[in-house]
């Protein structure tokens, strides 16, 4: 249960950072921006947070199921990843309900 | 009655396990179709065909311009109907400016954009009539999808045929033509020339990108039917 708490917790921060890149640097450069060099430069953000997403789910899954946690919750906790601050949040309660 | 309950549940869960996975899967089929289908359009765009063949023997009016017709070098002979600026271009060697573009008129039902020049030097050929013939050979470059500047009268926002449909009856060629000659009966019309810009797919993203979306996908499908098993396993 701790090391699935400890690789949620590692994901659940680095999805929170990638998720703030996301919407707060690589979508207004590619929406609001007309700037082909900016966008070139932002390009790796989604893709980076695709992956980074995919291994979230993963651990979230896994600290989930170990916790007996029901699936409503648990659906819960995989979307946390797609929001900033979300995930965040969710790692400190986890912190606060497991430590 | 609880037997029965359990039962649909537990068909319930598998319908649900199952209909995930299949989104899953078809997700990343389609990003498997996307990667295939930049491939196939970057091979169109690196293409460069020096063989000057006629506007309308590769494309016509009102239809979507076919990959094998993009980057390739045309002739056309009409008639200048009507000319726009359209601002904030950028051309092939990076270098933003106001363009000189036209809407000439082929035959006597139909039309394309015709990109000119620069801006700057649309007074250099005064003695060009709009009833005046004029024999172009070009580039044919598919239109712009974002707006360069705003849409006003005498300036178009990108280079599209959509943005100037309202002010023609004639039906329009889809995509533009980037002309690198012009010349009337008597004469060639000299000018600087547009250098286009290189052409890209408009398929956004990289090869690698959906293909490594597929992997994520079919892992996602992959998960999900693991997951009641692995729920299993830990509960025991």
């Amino acid at each position: 249960m701790s090391g699935a708490m400890k690789r949620f917790r590692v994901m659940a921060i680095i999805a929170g950072v990638m998720s703030l890149l996301l919407w707060f640097v690589d979508l207004p450069v590619v929406y609001l921006l007309n700037n082909d060099d900016w966008k070139s430069m932002v390009a790796w953000i989604p893709f980076v947070h695709g992956w980074i997403y995919a291994a979230y789910v993963l651990t979230a899954l896994q600290f989930a199921t170990k916790a007996r946690w029901s699936l409503k919750k648990t659906v819960w906790l995989i979307l946390a990843g797609t929001l900033p601050i979300a995930s965040f949040a969710a790692e400190r309660r986890v912190v606060r309900q497991y430590s | 009655m609880t037997q029965k309950s359990s039962f649909l549940t537990k068909l319930g869960q598998v319908v649900a396990v199952l209909l995930v996975t299949a989104l899953f899967v078809a997700l990343g089929l389609w990003q498997l179709q996307r990667a295939a289908d930049l491939k196939e359009s970057l091979k169109v765009a690196r293409a460069v065909d020096m063989n000057v063949v006629p506007l309308e023997s590769i494309t016509s009016p009102r239809q979507a311009i076919p990959p094998s017709a993009l980057n390739r070098t045309v002739s056309i002979t009409g008639k200048y109907i009507a000319n726009f600026k359209a601002a904030n271009q950028k051309d092939g060697n990076g270098v933003i400016q106001d363009w000189e573009v036209a809407l000439l008129q082929v035959g006597d039902r139909s039309a394309i954009l015709i990109v000119r020049g620069l801006w700057s030097e649309r007074l250099l050929n005064p003695d060009i009539a709009q009833s005046m013939d004029i024999q172009i050979e070009g580039l044919l470059v598919a239109s712009q999808d974002g707006d360069r500047a705003r849409n006003q009268p005498g300036e178009i926002s990108r280079l599209d045929s959509a943005v100037v449909t309202s002010l023609t009856d004639l039906d329009l060629f889809d995509g533009y033509v980037v002309a690198t000659s012009e010349a009337t009966r008597n004469q060639s019309l000299e000018r600087t020339r547009v250098v286009p810009e290189k052409l890209q797919s408009r398929i956004p993203g990289f090869y690698w990108q959906h293909l490594s979306y597929v992997v994520i996908w079919w892992l996602m499908a992959a998960v999900v039917v693991f997951l009641p098993f692995y729920r299993r396993r830990v509960s025991t």
